[in-house]
């Protein structure tokens, strides 16, 4: 078991304040993350699942609250996180980079920082490469994969370096339902192969009960934590899961409050718009 | 397509340039700042080059004296006239480029047919550097005017006609289906679909056509005109008051500048859904 | 490129094993396509209508230009009238130092240009400190510096490259900045998680992003070279394609200025043909992708 990775965000807010107008994106939020616990966050799109996402990688400050990371204080109001290899994000969008192969992408973390030889890395990134079965595409730049592999490869790329926590930013969004229940059993593995924590975001709630945890359920604009709901089901799973009574029953639970939340969210969209 | 095929379509150029021009107002008074600093140096190390005795520099007149050059040609008639010829010879030359360009681009991204008769000709006479062609204009226009026109025509029309081609040829087959299914004929297919969607390219082509025909009228004026502003800046230069020189370089600065902020300004003014970027 | 939410497992499979017919396939099909007698068309009809127009009838004042029989003949003759041909020294003593002039202008102004750019895409500073100075000196056309490239710069040879050296410069610099620029912000993210240096993220990150765009700039650029160099060798020369083209214009020898414009033309054409060849070397990932259309 994982004795790293535990993370606390503690009364995250956040207040965009663009040209006067003020936007509470997140309001009192507060998760715990045990070391190598899979979390998912779901809720409609403008709750900022994002934004909170952002936080913890360093790409975005809160305006209140605290980043707690294995009892240590990384980030509040007036300490400023910066990005780091301990914290690997994976993008929605996919951010390997397209002028590089699937070698070098994976490779590049430890590399760059020190922490291996290229043989080493080189090596190392084979093999996960090969977990995820990918052996045969390493010299291939990774804009001529399909979107699938990609994000395999984008997963095995923050398992590199070993980070204490991986953040995952609806990873998904953009793959067909096949290719996505594929990816998403390959993501299964790698975690209960390498048992970091994950902090993952997405707005589909098959896929959140498939692959957690714990499922937080955040309301739509202000963000707040509506419900948290354990997921018991034993690990490792299948797609089979997906059809089991308990699966059905969390389904269900969890389905109500988000689609309450999904409504909010729509009528507040068609209010924008008039 | 030649223009498309090495970098970024035209149309992602120009949403670049709109992303710059975005980036630069949020950060105004910064920018502004820094602005401010380097053009106080750039003017001060123009004016304190000759004292100082910087090399290259001290060879030009300061800005102190450009002020009076200024003030001695801008009472001229002469330079009034200049201001009125070159943008007379840039009009009338670029508004043909445009009106055998466009058609020309347009019938070449529609018809399979004419492209592949008529690019290969294009290719043979475009590398041809348009001031290469000024000689042989003299020789064949029976006015200096004419041939000066040509010139200019000459360097618009390139672009423009690639840009043409490069944005129809590259709609999103998607509308014209949209269209068809909707019921539209071929010709409301041309005039709401083609058209509408090639204009970002074709006025992306007419920016940088301006800026090809300023440089061909200035060139043309200084290689074979008797009047207009190239040609005074030539002759400012023939008979050593570089003073004048500079005071006609930035008068044609300036023009080409406000030309291109014209077409600029009719461009988005003709792609109203364009304002959204 | 294939949109991703369209690929299914089972294609990407498929699509690990990437398809490029070799060159004599490929060589074959184009044969069997109409396109290269619809080439041959266009230009015989190029052709004869220049040979109508001017040999022939002499319509108009087509009669004043020099017609393509003469042009053909002196070009191809090992004994030319107006002495420039494909069999005389003298032809590529002006080809080469046209082309020497334009090499040295163009190397000059991507060595200088290409950091500079990058800087400026780079750096918030820097940026705000040159962009004011680019956008005040842009404008003003090249071939109006002239005079002043004349005046400053020492001796006959300099000003001319100096010249064709700031058509290339401006072009280079702003495409490049407009590359940095153009990089997706998600992939210095990226960079950033990963722990990469500055000289990683210079290296890795900036250049190869902004290297399509760059690229582009170069191609540009070399044009602006040709075209600027033409300028600048009709009005202060005494060799090279531009300053003959002039020279026989002056001297009445009007076939070997047609010969002096189709090789100005072919120069200008194989010089960004190299560009482009180095540029396509250079992103091979790049073209594999806009392959996979």
């Amino acid at each position: 078991m994982a004795t790293q990775g535990a993370l606390a965000i503690r009364h995250a807010g956040k207040i965009y304040d663009p040209e006067g107008v003020h936007v509470v994106a997140l309001d009192d939020v507060s998760v715990d993350i045990g070391a190598g616990e899979f979390c998912v966050i779901v809720g409609p799109s403008g709750c900022g699942k994002t934004t909170l996402l952002n936080a913890v990688a360093g790409f975005d400050q809160l305006t209140d609250g605290e980043i707690v990371m294995d009892e240590q204080l990384l980030a509040s109001p007036g300490r400023k996180l910066l990005p780091g290899p301990d914290r690997m994000v994976v993008f929605q969008h996919g951010a390997l980079f397209p002028w590089k192969t699937v070698l070098w992408n994976v490779a590049c973390g430890p590399i760059a920082q020190n922490r291996m030889t290229p043989t080493e890395a080189n090596e190392k990134a084979r093999e996960l490469l090969g977990r995820v079965g990918l052996a045969g595409a390493e010299k291939q730049y990774s804009g001529e994969l399909s979107g699938g592999q990609k994000r395999r490869v984008e997963i095995v790329r923050a398992l590199m370096n070993d980070p204490k926590i991986l953040l995952l930013d609806e990873p998904f969004r953009a793959l067909d339902a096949l290719t996505k229940s594929v990816v998403q059993e390959y993501l299964l593995e790698l975690y209960d192969y390498s048992r970091k924590t994950v902090f993952f975001i997405t707005h589909d709630l098959e896929e959140a009960i498939f692959l957690a945890d714990n499922v937080v359920v955040m309301t739509t604009r202000p963000g707040r934590v509506k419900k948290i709901v354990r997921v018991d089901m034993p690990r490792p799973r299948t797609h089979e899961v997906t059809t089991t009574d308990r699966f059905l029953q969390l389904k269900s639970e969890l389905g109500a409050a988000i689609h309450e939340e999904a409504l909010r969210a729509f009528e507040a969209g068609e209010r924008e718009l008039a | 397509m030649k223009q498309s095929s090495h970098g970024g379509s035209p149309a992602r150029e120009l949403t670049t340039w709109f992303q710059l021009r975005r980036w630069l107002k949020a950060r105004w008074n910064l920018n502004l700042l820094l602005g401010v600093i380097s053009l106080t140096t750039l003017a001060a190390v123009w004016e304190l080059g000759k004292p100082l005795g910087i090399p290259l520099i001290s060879n030009v007149p300061p800005p102190s004296e450009v002020i009076v050059a200024a003030q001695d040609l801008l009472t001229s008639e002469q330079y009034w006239q200049g201001w009125y010829l070159s943008l007379q010879r840039i009009t009338i030359g670029f508004i043909i480029a445009q009106i055998i360009g466009i058609p020309l681009g347009l019938a070449m991204a529609i018809n399979r047919m004419t492209f592949d008769t008529t690019f290969p000709v294009i290719e043979i006479l475009r590398p041809i550097p348009p001031v290469a062609w000024i000689p042989i204009s003299i020789v064949f226009w029976p006015t200096r005017e004419m041939s000066v026109i040509f010139i200019v025509f000459l360097g618009a029309f390139w672009i423009v006609l690639l840009n043409t081609i490069g944005g129809a040829s590259h709609i999103d087959p998607s509308y014209k289906r949209a269209a068809l299914s909707l019921g539209s004929r071929p010709n409301d297919l041309f005039w709401k679909i083609i058209l509408p969607a090639t204009i970002p390219s074709i006025v992306t082509g007419m920016a940088v056509g301006m800026g090809i025909s300023w440089e061909m009228v200035v060139a043309s004026e200084m290689i074979a005109g008797d009047t207009g502003l190239g040609y005074l800046l030539w002759l400012s230069f023939q008979i050593n008051a570089i003073g004048h020189v500079i005071v006609c370089m930035i008068s044609i600065g300036i023009a080409g500048y406000c030309s291109s902020a014209i077409i600029r300004a009719a461009g988005e003014w003709a792609t109203p859904w364009r304002r959204l970027f | 490129m294939a949109s991703p939410d369209t690929t299914t497992a089972l294609e990407s499979a498929a699509e690990m094993v990437s398809v490029r017919y070799p060159w004599r396939i490929r060589v074959r099909r184009w044969l069997r396509s109409p396109r290269p007698y619809r080439a041959a068309l266009g230009i015989g009809v190029f052709f004869l209508a220049w040979y109508l127009l001017i040999d022939a009838f002499k319509v108009w004042r087509f009669g004043e230009l020099p017609g393509l029989v003469n042009s053909t003949q002196e070009w191809l003759s090992a004994d030319p009238i107006f002495g420039v041909s494909l069999f005389t020294a003298e032809y590529y003593r002006h080809i080469w130092t046209s082309f020497a002039r334009v090499f040295a202008a163009f190397f000059a102004a991507i060595t200088l240009g290409v950091p500079i750019g990058i800087l400026m895409g780079w750096r918030r500073i820097f940026f705000g400190l040159t962009f004011p100075i680019l956008e005040i000196l842009r404008p003003i056309p090249i071939l109006a510096w002239i005079p002043l490239a004349i005046l400053l710069l020492p001796g006959r040879e300099i000003p001319i490259i100096g010249l064709t050296f700031l058509a290339a410069f401006f072009v280079t610099i702003l495409n490049t900045l407009l590359g940095v620029r153009s990089i997706d912000q998600v992939y210095f993210r990226a960079a950033q998680s990963l722990g990469f240096s500055q000289s990683h993220i210079l290296w890795h990150v900036i250049i190869p992003g902004a290297l399509p765009y760059i690229f582009v700039g170069f191609q540009i650029g070399m044009g602006a070279c040709w075209f600027s160099l033409v300028a600048a060798e009709i009005l202060s020369g005494s060799a090279g394609l531009g300053y003959k083209v002039w020279e026989t214009y002056y001297y009445v020898q009007f076939p070997t200025m047609v010969i002096t414009m189709a090789t100005l033309g072919l120069c200008g054409y194989l010089s960004s043909g190299l560009v482009r060849i180095v540029g396509n070397r250079l992103m091979r990932w790049r073209a594999k992708l806009l392959a996979g259309v």
